[in-house]
């Protein structure tokens, strides 16, 4: 059984993810964003999810110990929401309020033919999102995966590590190919 | 994957080291409660008090099916009727929140009366992932006080035992069914009650109009599902705002209320999509909800918000 914990941000959907990777037969804890990284280690972790958080908090917060993960993980991390805001930030992207905050229902575009998290997952598809803030400026190391009419950089990758972002939540029921994202991290996390 | 029966096997070993002695449920006859009570009467038995508050606010003669199914349950329970001190309390009460939190706070305090009565210590709720998430606290925002988590007073000295804490409502139903509950499939419906479906104050006048509406919406939508014009929403109900608006009724001007339909698909409540409902269905709602309710509402409306952006009920 492959050990992937949630890093908990404070999003509303942080346990949905929990339950996601749960039924997925995917060992998996939900653990405070402070929690060092020599614990995350201790406990041989296999992957990380760094959940969306409360409002706002992809512009500006710390949050918690995520820049510790992302500096010294050698295992794959899925950001979301927050997270992937987070992660653009800590790599010299830029994020920035929304000019079109994007709720509920959107037609998520991926733009690369052989990404292994988009694996399945057909070219168009639904995906549901809650955001008032998105990623302007991708990091340098990073290349954008996908697109929605509204927001330009839905989902990315970093070119050498398995660090994903994704501005939309892969973990709610109504996103339709989310399960098969998340298998798909599963696969790289038992790799 | 979820396994309803070993989810019930854990959840009762665990229920008798937890509970030394008598515990109080919280019973309201919906889906989470009465998985919980019966987890708790499996574990404990007859140690077990449900106790049933008609606050005013419940539906078209719930309670008194509430206290016909206690008694067909063989619980040991108590049933009270508490609607005037509800009316009282609310009195005046706009703001959603504070609706939230004085329901809240007056559920507890009558249980603690029946506890201080009976000698007994821990309060069980049937508290699911999604009460808690959303009633905030730590790095999470509020979005709503849930009136079992978010409303809860502080001094409350009974010990809370919440067994259902990480399911969400489609685990809920599983173990419902594994346990053969008759309320497995039953639609979820809010511990406020009626109180969160009336905009501005929750008047008994306001109350009666919505209660009608909601058995009007409820009956039509299941004739409606049962005929297989429709696919049986997650949820369905009506809310009263208290905006009125013209209209005119056999010559004669008319100025009422305005009621909004809301009916949703969702699996968990954390995300909802509106409920696609076919047109004939909503005629025959409008028209029933206005020819009932004739001077006091005179508009119906239709919700199409998906959550996000907006929950599933009004407040």
């Amino acid at each position: 059984m492959v050990r992937i914990y949630v890093i908990d941000n404070g999003g509303q959907w942080t346990h949905r993810e929990w339950r996601t990777l749960r039924d997925l037969e995917v060992e998996t804890t939900i653990v405070p964003n402070i929690t060092l990284f020599k614990e995350l280690q201790k406990e041989n972790v296999q992957g990380l999810v760094l959940s969306g958080g409360a409002p706002r908090i992809g512009l500006n917060s710390t949050l918690g110990n995520c820049a510790e993960y992302l500096d010294k993980a050698a295992f794959p991390i899925l950001g979301i929401c927050a997270g992937h805001q987070f992660m653009a930030r800590y790599f010299g992207g830029m994020v920035q309020p929304s000019k079109l905050p994007e709720f509920g229902q959107v037609e998520l575009t991926v733009c690369v033919d052989d990404d292994v998290l988009f694996r399945g997952v057909p070219k168009k598809s639904v995906v549901w999102e809650s955001h008032n803030d998105e990623v302007t400026i991708l990091p340098k190391e990073f290349i954008k995966l996908g697109e929605s009419e509204n927001c330009d950089i839905q989902a990315m990758r970093h070119q050498k590590k398995q660090f994903y972002g994704l501005q939309f939540h892969p973990e709610v029921e109504h996103t339709q190919f989310g399960e098969q994202i998340f298998k798909n991290f599963i696969r790289l996390c038992e790799e | 994957m979820f396994h309803a029966e070993k989810f019930i096997e854990k959840t009762i070993l665990n229920l008798q080291k937890e509970i030394k002695g008598k515990a109080l449920i919280a019973f309201s006859g919906g889906v989470d409660s009465t998985v919980c009570a019966a987890l708790v009467n499996k574990a404990i038995g007859k140690q077990l008090i449900a106790v049933h508050v008609n606050t005013g606010y419940m539906r078209k003669n719930e309670s008194e099916q509430v206290k016909q199914m206690m008694e067909d349950l063989g619980l040991n329970y108590r049933y009270i009727v508490a609607s005037k001190e509800y009316y009282t309390a609310l009195k005046g009460v706009e703001d959603p929140e504070k609706k939230r939190k004085i329901i809240g706070e007056k559920f507890i305090r009558i249980f603690e009366k029946v506890a201080r009565k009976e000698k007994i210590n821990y309060l069980v709720q049937g508290t699911i992932a999604p009460d808690w998430i959303e009633s905030g606290g730590g790095l999470r925002d509020t979005i709503k006080s849930h009136h079992n988590v978010g409303g809860l007073p502080k001094d409350m000295k009974l010990k809370l035992v919440e067994p259902l804490r990480d399911l969400y409502k489609d685990e809920v139903r599983k173990v419902a069914r594994a346990l053969q509950s008759q309320v497995s499939e039953r639609q979820p419906f809010p511990g406020p009650g009626l109180a969160i479906r009336i905009i501005g104050e929750a008047t008994p006048e306001r109350t009666r109009l919505v209660r009608e509406a909601c058995d009007i919406v409820e009956k039509e939508i299941e004739r409606a599902s049962d005929q297989g014009l429709m696919e049986r929403p997650w949820q369905y109900f009506a809310v009263l705002i208290p905006i009125k608006t013209v209209g005119v009724h056999g010559d004669k001007r008319a100025y009422g209320n305005t009621i909004a339909i809301r009916a949703v698909q969702s699996v968990d409540a954390m995300t909802c999509h509106y409920s696609t409902i076919p047109h004939d269905v909503l005629d025959t709602i409008s028209t029933k909800i206005t020819n009932t309710l004739k001077e006091k509402v005179n508009r119906i409306v239709y919700d199409v918000t998906n959550k996000p952006p907006g929950t599933v009920e009004w407040e």
